[in-house]
């Protein structure tokens, strides 16, 4: 039995087809929620698991890849479409769009399987890196604003001499700054508070060279 | 005056000698000789004159007449009036007498006369006689007669006939007219005797039309100089100042050393002959405009379809010059696609030979080059014989016509396709989603039920769910398909008595251009006068579409001329008429099979078709089958039962 910290989304048309995919879902372990139209499923207070989310292609409100289209701004499980009959470009578009997989009914519970299992993988993983991120916002968050002035100077590579310059502060006054971005963004080195700039897509406004070239 | 009296004989003598020849000599004159008193009696006549008369001076002594009178009586009925006034006038004033007269001689023949007679005088003056001398001049009065005869006939000839005839001397000179020219004259111009004597000059201004004038002025004066005739066309002026066409032929007269004393002319009016010829040119004027401006290009081929001619407008499509024979002979051997000019040729050739008419659509190349598509068509011309003379072709220019056609057949067949096509695919589409939903749903549960039994414990409960959903499903599936059989089964479409040879051309009209593009004939072999049977018309139609169709496309593969659908009809028994398809394509590899839905050989067939044709004759209470032929190909027959009103 699958622990129950997972769960499927499906949004299909069909009652009979919901109802057996559930029951396939839930005889391997996977606890499951099924929506007749994806408004419904917009509007369903989703659990806040590592999830997937089941897709019709033929929906009767909306089709599927106009859907997975209004989806995408957003934070989203991934998704595995389902359709009556499978052509080319559709499948195509749906990749394109993010999809894990296309599957064509009736669907093989060997490849419901695998697909379901690498969407949640995924899900996982996009789960992860939105937690880390979380973090080192909220840790960014209680730099103050002459620390966040700091950060990108010092990440972009410039000497302390030419940050301080840049700020028309002494070099002391920087090497401070510098000390407590280190501890207040939990890096254990300098490489580390590159990265930890990187991932929160801080950009890199100065160059070492540019600096030089304005003494 | 001495006198020699030996050489003298006696005065006597010599007097009577004298008086005998003087006599003898009076006798002998070759005249009649005659003497008159002063008041008219005659006195003397000599032999001749008595011989001549049958009649002496002592004949004239009549009763109750005088001498003269007597001899007045010999003088011709007509002359003697006036030969006795003349005479009488002489004897009173003394005058000479002269006169030609007839007068009768013994035998009673009239001979003319030439008399003439003069008074002797005496001193005082007095006329004593009158001696008169007449002789015969009958034959120098009849030569006279017949010249004048002659020349009355010759001016009542002149005159007479019907042409206008001229005579001049020179330029300038009076010119001499028949009566007929003269009352031209009179007819047309004004003041004609106030010109007097005509000149050439006068009448070329007053008779020749303007424009016709200087030319003929010309032309006269040339022939003049020349000295040789001439023949001349001018219109010339009638009466109420119409204008007619004339000929004038003007020759010269010459002496017998050649030089030329007098010119004649003769005027024909010609003015019908000319207008006809005009009439005639210019209906041949309007016949070659009509030939050559008929938006049709025309063309003419011996019997052996040697071109000999062709109207303005073919050689300017074609480029050529029109009096160029030679350039016509070859380059009908160039003009036609050469993808038509073998089956032209063939075509032509035949219709040659067996006279039919020709009538052929072909591509002919213009002049830039360019092929045109045209519909040709020729006959033939026959004697009365029935042979051919010539053979008449027209073609004109149907290109646009072709293309516009083809444009329409292709965006028709596109259409058809699409139809066709876009019925499949929502067909298919439907049945799809319809079939395609509980069999989603029956595979899921069918692996749940499989999971919740394979657990360890196997949850049966669960287990048994799922198979119930299984069951239930499936015969939803099952209802999709009894539905969709049910669709093509029955069409509540009044049925009404039909004649199905008509059905069967109406088909065979609408698929025309589908099976002449796939190039299969279709054949039929209709037994007439077969009964009505009632039927769905769309549904019917739907069947024989399907059928020909079917057979067209079993035979894309079958390579070849062979390319035929026959359909037949025929009369099955006493309630029945049957109809069979035969096509010459693959065949049906298992003709038992060729009924179930979605059964199909085809490449991109759904199999709905004979499936549809099966359940809609069945509907109609009819039979539908299949058979291979032998040695290939494939029949579908099916049979209608008649309406009961027409079974016997």
């Amino acid at each position: 039995m699958k622990p129950p910290e997972e769960i499927v989304f499906i949004v299909d048309d069909d009652a009979r087809v919901r109802e057996a995919l559930g029951e396939l879902l839930e005889s391997l372990g996977w606890q499951s929620a099924t929506f007749a139209v994806a408004a419904d499923y917009v509007a369903y207070a989703k659990p806040d698991l590592p999830a997937c989310l089941i897709l019709d292609v033929e929906l009767p409100d909306v089709n599927g890849l106009e859907f997975q289209r209004q989806l995408s701004s957003d934070v989203h499980p991934p998704i595995v479409f389902l359709t009556g009959h499978g052509d080319i470009p559709s499948t195509v578009r749906a990749i394109q769009g993010g999809a894990v997989d296309f599957l064509t009914k009736p669907v093989g519970e060997s490849d419901l399987i695998a697909a379901v299992r690498a969407a949640i993988q995924r899900d996982r993983e996009q789960r992860s890196t939105r937690a880390e991120l979380a973090d080192l916002v909220r840790r960014f968050s209680v730099l103050t604003p002459r620390e966040r002035e700091v950060l990108p100077l010092v990440v972009s590579g410039l000497l302390n001499k030419q940050a301080a310059a840049e700020l028309g502060i002494s070099e002391i006054t920087l090497e401070i700054h510098r000390g407590k971005i280190m501890h207040k963004m939990e890096a254990t080195s300098f490489a580390d508070l590159v990265r930890i700039a990187e991932k929160l897509q801080i950009p890199i406004t100065h160059s070492r060279r540019s600096g030089n070239s304005r003494e | 005056m001495p006198i020699e009296i030996e050489d003298q004989k006696p005065v006597n003598e010599v007097l009577r000698d004298r008086e005998h020849e003087l006599s003898l000599l009076v006798d002998m004159v070759p005249s009649h000789l005659w003497r008159l008193t002063p008041d008219g009696e005659p006195t003397f006549f000599n032999k001749r004159m008595v011989d001549f008369l049958g009649l002496d001076l002592p004949d004239t002594d009549r009763p109750g007449m005088s001498r003269l009178e007597a001899v007045i009586e010999t003088v011709h009925p007509d002359d003697a009036a006036e030969f006795r006034g003349r005479l009488n006038r002489c004897l009173v004033t003394g005058e000479r007498f002269t006169m030609r007269y007839r007068l009768r001689r013994a035998d009673g023949v009239y001979r003319w006369m030439s008399s003439s007679a003069e008074p002797m005088r005496d001193r005082d003056g007095q006329i004593v006689q009158w001696y008169g001398l007449c002789h015969g001049i009958d034959d120098q009065m009849h030569a006279e007669e017949a010249l004048r005869q002659s020349r009355r006939q010759l001016q009542q000839m002149i005159d007479a006939v019907p042409v206008r005839i001229w005579s001049v001397t020179s330029m300038d000179s009076p010119v001499y007219f028949n009566k007929r020219y003269q009352d031209h004259f009179r007819s047309v111009i004004a003041n004609f005797e106030a010109i007097g004597e005509p000149r050439i000059e006068t009448l070329l201004r007053e008779l020749i039309h303007p424009e016709d004038a200087p030319e003929v002025q010309r032309t006269l004066l040339n022939c003049f100089e020349a000295g040789r005739g001439t023949v001349m066309r001018f219109r010339w002026r009638e009466k109420d100042d119409i204008y007619r066409w004339a000929e004038c032929r003007v020759e010269p007269r010459r002496e017998q050393d050649g030089t030329i004393v007098q010119w004649y002319g003769v005027s024909l009016d010609i003015d019908d002959e000319m207008r006809a010829q005009v009439a005639l040119r210019e209906r041949e004027r309007e016949l070659s405009l009509l030939v050559d401006m008929v938006p049709s290009n025309l063309w003419r081929l011996t019997p052996d379809g040697e071109t000999t001619l062709v109207n303005k407008r073919m050689a300017d499509f074609l480029g050529m010059d029109l009096d160029d024979k030679q350039q016509l002979a070859v380059v009908f051997d160039t003009i036609f696609h050469p993808d038509d000019a073998g089956a032209v040729e063939d075509v032509l050739g035949r219709c040659l030979l067996t006279g039919d008419r020709f009538s052929m659509k072909y591509r002919l190349r213009r002049a830039d080059g360019v092929y045109r598509w045209m519909s040709g068509r020729a006959e033939p011309l026959r004697d009365q014989d029935g042979r051919i003379v010539q053979w008449f072709g027209l073609c004109h220019d149907i290109d646009d016509q072709m293309h516009a056609e083809e444009a329409l057949r292709r965006a028709s067949e596109r259409l058809a396709q699409a139809t066709r096509a876009a019925s499949l695919a929502e067909l298919s589409a439907s049945i799809a989603h319809e079939v395609n939903q509980p069999l989603a749903a029956i595979v899921a549960n069918s692996h749940a039920c499989h999971r919740w039994l394979s657990a360890e414990p196997p949850n049966v409960e669960r287990a048994k769910i799922t198979a119930e959903r299984i069951t239930r499903d499936a015969n939803s599936a099952a209802e999709v398909v009894g539905r969709i059989r049910a669709l093509f089964r029955h069409a509540p479409e009044a049925r009404l008595p039909e004649d199905v040879n008509r059905l069967i051309d109406e088909v065979c009209l609408l698929m025309a251009d589908e099976t002449t593009a796939k190039t299969v004939c279709v054949e039929t072999t209709l037994e007439p006068d077969l009964p009505l049977v009632a039927l769905d018309r769309v549904q019917i139609q739907q069947v024989f579409v399907n059928l020909i169709r079917n057979g067209v496309e079993a035979m894309d593969a079958v390579a070849g001329s062979a390319r035929a659908i026959k359909i037949r009809s025929y009369r099955d028994g006493p309630d029945a008429i049957r109809v069979e398809v035969r096509d010459d394509g693959t065949g049906f590899k298992d003709p038992q099979r060729v009924f179930e839905p979605f059964f199909t050989t085809k490449a991109h067939g759904m199999g709905m078709g004979l499936a549809i044709c099966r359940s809609i004759i069945e509907s109609h209470g009819g039979r539908l089958w299949t058979a291979n032929n032998e040695p290939r190909g494939a029949t579908v027959a099916f049979t209608l039962p008649l309406a009961a009103s027409e079974m016997p």
